[in-house]
């Protein structure tokens, strides 16, 4: 492998990872205030795909309509967690997490069915919108740009939510209930307002990584269980509740993914798992998580 | 008024498990009873397109037949049941199917799995059972039984033995890279496409076989290692579905398909690629195997068939659809033929006997009950007369892209 | 001050629960003949499912510790069975008996990481630990028959007659339903309890609460083998699935459908789940959603499952 074909594949193991940088910050967030393990969080992802999908193809005669759909869809999903919060987690927390893993998975079949209602069953795409179209010459590779672009949504987020939990006050507020809920609760703060705040975000989280993978993908049922397991994976190795912690997941898993193809390709599959039972056992706070 | 709900609910619950039992489907009161045909596919979930329009083609079969007076004066009757994609649940159905249901045939099925456990379930109850998608040698291989029928292409010519005819006879490259789904049918597909092209040609390599998990859909990391590989051509194995959208896409982004000569079988299929439209990246070039084109028989039949599949479901027709169709025929020739509902005599019949298919006669071999239906491939591009991208200029290979009887006999040694 | 009157509910409740379960027991004796060979195959299911809910409920409602990978254990009990049946041609006894000796020794080994953690580390760790499971049995050919599973299992001439495949599983999963009643009611049953109530305590009068809990494991491994390697006689095959966390979060339902704190709410969870499960399949494709609205529901309303609020509101017990 030359230093040429390993810088490429690099890029590509980010590439990979960004993706899936975006689906598990919102499970992180998620997790990290809420204690919730929230089954549905790839449900949600596949909404956002369904709904960036029905944009682009009802609102097609508008140029540009990809960048419209990035900006309506992940609120749509927001939306949604928020109803299913109110209506449905409020009721749940402080609850044992066998309850909370069974009704976030009646919430996976739930919100399948109603895609599949609403969708149907065949597969759906989204075209690349413009000015990505195109490939840029990297590392002796035709690397499409629209993948850079995903590299760089990957680090936007990464840093505006950092700013957002470390630098705002919004943020200070989220921390608060994050330490320590009954003490936040106590200085006066809307902790329930909180905790839906927060599941909106995770889930707006969601419906933009949902929103932006199409392009590069399909739009079809199955992704929401696909998606779900490698999402625990980044979150364990980063640390539950850690958002720097998710994005150094997700490289780890990227380049473990991009490099295991040279490697050991047989056991690619099982790498995710192998890794996330040595830092359970090693580190259970993962990489970079809070310790217990 | 909690309580009262749940105490609702356990009345509910209790109501049901006592009377479920008791409520099974009353006999049918007209005089002559129906032929019941269980059908049993993925009807829900992201296979169930196929499972939808198989149960399209055969209830166009049956109403086609029932309206001529049914076989034998009975009415064709289907009774359709969703497998889930889990052999579990298939086989839970067949059994249902013929201990309550008393079907007198079964067919179906597109998960080569369950194909299999209801295969070794029918030959204990002695019912035939027709396989219309699932593709896995073995059902007729080395796992066959004679109350297994499979009226479709299967994973030998189709995934392997076809596309390497047909590359032998087109582009003959010398260096090839494979990229497959890493399960069985993605194993044993490289493995027939590989031993045919090296008897085809020679002097050819498989300088690489990379393997992604099933159910991938980001092959970012596979496509920079494949574009370095410095091979002339690239072999998807059994990467099929929305996987292979994800793929082309990709590929496409990346300039795959100009780079280098691409050998994707499942381009063909119309039930992936239906959607894609004029300017959506699509296998540009490719050279792909088809199962049903439908596009290119010329036949008034095959025209009607295709609009009243449309009419009944919305989509164009799937291969399983084509071969449902063929095999309630099937079933209608061979039960007129014998006389009766006997399975062992109808399974003399069926052995050998000619099909009656859009493109004339096809035979179901009666050593491994396989019918011979052909492979077409052609290069995948637009045309004027379809909205999405097809094979054109397309060539069959008929029977010599199965394996031959020989090679059966060896395996099912 | 008036007279107290009627018996102590206790008393009521026993004897009732005595009457209860002898007519259960009559009528599970004749069913054969009472109904259709179909529904004879839904309840030997029903059987088998109950019996792999019980298990999980050892360490589920009885110990506090909640797995999401029970299936990798059963997966492991019925593709030891079936490879012994069919590669080594083994006979049925030694091949059924082997199946939860190989579920312990992988649950040993599992559990003794597992219980290294607790709550949700515990839970994913057995996630991971079941998907593994499901991988090796999904990629290693040669041995399980991969994504196409191992069919065609050949068994005895015994069980092809329905009715006595029902009784020999009615009276395996009755010694097995047994044996966990005496477990869950020993003196090492009720220090599961404790430690399902508080933990710490538990260590600090000098219990050994790895030990208890690992051992809580492989008991629930053992049963769970015992129905794994059943459900692969009864069908004839085992398939990567029987492995999968899908298969797991099935027995999750059961268990809570049932009622989690009570002996027989496995039991019942999964004669409900299975017969709504088959019966509504067969009526209606959008069974999932009703299955995810009925978890919902469940989850949200009924969260002691139907036993327990039959027997809070019948029994009068908390």
């Amino acid at each position: 492998m030359t230093l040429e074909a390993a810088l490429g594949q690099a890029l590509s193991g980010i590439s990979l990872g960004m993706v899936w940088f975006l689906i598990a910050a919102g499970l992180s967030i998620i997790f990290g205030t809420l204690k919730i393990l929230n089954m549905a969080h790839g449900s949600i992802y596949m909404l956002g795909g369904f709904l960036c999908y029905q944009v682009t193809s009802t609102f097609s005669h508008i140029p540009g309509v990809f960048w419209l759909a990035l900006l309506v869809a992940p609120l749509v999903t927001a939306l949604v967690g928020g109803c299913i919060e109110i209506l449905l987690l409020r009721r749940i927390y402080g609850l044992d997490m066998i309850y909370q893993y069974l009704l976030t998975f009646g919430l996976i079949l739930i919100v399948a069915e109603v895609c599949k209602l609403i969708w149907g069953v065949g597969y759906n795409t989204v075209a690349v919108p413009w000015p990505l179209n195109d490939t840029v010459s990297l590392f002796g590779l035709s690397f499409p740009k629209y993948n850079l672009f995903m590299i760089g949504m990957g680090i936007l987020v990464f840093v505006g939510l950092r700013a957002l939990i470390g630098a705002t006050s919004l943020g200070a507020v989220v921390r608060a209930v994050t330490h320590n809920r009954e003490i936040a609760n106590a200085l006066g703060i809307n902790v329930p307002r909180v905790y839906t705040g927060v599941f909106m975000l995770g889930c707006w989280l969601a419906g933009l990584a949902g929103t932006l993978t199409p392009p590069m993908s399909v739009v079809a049922l199955g992704a929401d269980v696909s998606v779900i397991i490698d999402c625990f994976i980044i979150v364990v190795i980063g640390g539950l509740g850690s958002i720097p912690g998710a994005f150094l997941g997700a490289i780890i898993l990227g380049f473990t993914t991009a490099f295991g193809l040279y490697i050991i390709p047989k056991l690619a599959v099982a790498f995710g798992f192998i890794l996330m039972i040595i830092i359970l056992i090693i580190r259970p706070r993962g990489l970079m998580g809070e310790p217990d | 008024m909690r309580n009262l709900v749940k105490a609702l609910i356990v009345l509910g619950l209790g109501f049901a498990l006592v009377a479920m039992p008791c409520i099974d489907p009353a006999p049918a009161a007209s005089t002559e009873k129906p032929i019941k045909i269980g059908f049993i596919h993925s009807m829900s979930g992201a296979m169930s397109m196929y499972g939808i329009s198989s149960e399209a083609g055969a209830k166009i079969a049956i109403k086609e037949i029932n309206t001529a007076g049914g076989v034998l004066g009975r009415k064709l009757e289907l009774i359709t049941r969703d497998d889930k994609l889990s052999a579990e649940t298939g086989l839970r159905e067949a059994k249902d199917l013929i201990l309550t249901e008393q079907v007198d045939f079964l067919t179906g099925t597109i998960s080569s799995a369950v194909a299999l456990a209801i295969s070794s379930y029918v030959a204990k109850e002695k019912k035939i059972f027709i396989v219309n998608v699932s593709q896995s040698s073995q059902i007729t291989e080395e796992k066959w039984n004679p109350y297994v029928f499979r009226i479709n292409t299967n994973a030998v010519p189709y995934w392997g033995y076809a596309p390497a005819i047909a590359l032998g006879k087109t582009w003959k490259p010398k260096k090839i890279v494979s990229l497959g789904f890493d399960y069985e049918c993605g194993k044993n597909s490289l493995a027939a496409f590989k031993e045919k092209y090296l008897e085809l040609v020679p002097d050819a390599q498989i300088i690489d076989e990379l393997w992604a998990p099933l159910g991938t859909t980001d092959f970012t990391a596979h496509i920079s290692k494949i574009a370095n590989s410095g091979a002339e051509a690239l072999f998807l194995a059994c990467i099929y579905g929305g996987g292979e959208i994800a793929f082309t896409k990709q590929a496409y982004a990346f300039g795959l398909y100009d780079k280098m000569k691409m050998i994707q079988p499942c381009a063909g299929d119309v039930e992936t690629w239906s959607d894609v439209k004029k300017g959506d990246p699509y296998p540009k070039g490719a050279l792909a195997t088809c199962r049903y084109p439908f596009w290119a028989i010329d036949n008034p039949k095959n025209k009607a068939f295709v609009e009243e599949h449309k009419k009944m479901v919305g989509f164009w027709p799937s291969y399983g659809a084509m071969n449902e169709y063929v095999a309630i025929h099937a079933l209608k020739k061979a039960i007129e033929k014998v006389g009766s509902v006997d399975t062992e005599k109808l399974i003399k019949e069926l052995a050998g006997m000619e099909l009656d298919t859009f493109i004339g006669t096809v035979l179901l071999r009666a050593y491994d009950h396989q019918a011979m239906m052909p492979n077409w491939y052609g290069i995948i591009e637009f045309t004027p007369d379809l909205p999405f991208p097809h094979v054109t200029d397309t060539h069959t290979i008929g029977a010599e892209g199965y394996h031959t009887i020989e090679q059966i006999k060896n395996l099912r040694k | 001050m008036e007279g107290i009157k009627a018996k102590p509910s206790w008393l009521h409740g026993r004897a009732l629960r005595a009457i209860l379960m002898s007519i259960v027991l009559a009528l599970l004796i004749a069913l054969p003949a009472l109904i259709s060979k179909s529904w004879l195959n839904i309840t030997i299911e029903i059987l088998i499912m109950a019996l792999a809910a019980c298990s999980l409920n050892l360490m589920l409602g009885y110990t506090g510790m909640v797995s999401f990978g029970p299936a990798g254990l059963y997966a492991v009990g019925a593709y030891t069975t079936a490879i012994l049946l069919t590669k080594l041609k083994m006979n049925i006894v030694p091949a059924m008996i082997a199946a939860p000796i190989m579920a312990a020794i992988i649950g040993w080994a599992v559990g003794w990481v597992c219980v290294r953690r607790t709550k949700v580390y515990f839970a994913l760790l057995t996630l991971a630990f079941s998907q593994i499971i499901w991988t090796i049995i999904f990629e290693w050919y040669a041995v399980t028959g991969g994504d196409d599973g191992i069919v065609s299992i050949p068994t005895p001439e015994f069980f092809f007659s329905i009715a006595n495949s029902y009784y020999f599983c009615l009276a395996l999963v009755g010694c097995c339903i047994f044996a966990l009643w005496r477990i869950v009611n020993s003196p090492f049953g009720r220090t599961l309890q404790a430690i399902r109530e508080n933990p710490d305590r538990v260590e600090f009068i000098g219990v050994n609460l790895k030990r208890y809990q690992l051992a809580a494991f492989v008991l629930s491994s053992i049963f769970l083998g015992i129905a794994g390697s059943l459900y692969c006689v009864f069908s004839g095959s085992a398939f990567p699935d029987y492995a999968h966390w899908t298969k797991s979060t099935d027995m999750l339902v059961m268990c809570l459908l049932g009622g989690i704190y009570h002996f027989s709410g496995p039991l019942a969870g999964s004669a409900v789940y299975t017969i709504l499960a088959k019966t509504l399949s067969k009526h209606t494709m959008q069974w999932n959603l009703i299955l995810g609205v009925a978890i919902v529901l469940l989850v949200l309303l009924m969260r002691n499952g139907v036993v327990g609020f039959v027997s809070e509101k019948v029994f009068r017990k908390k």
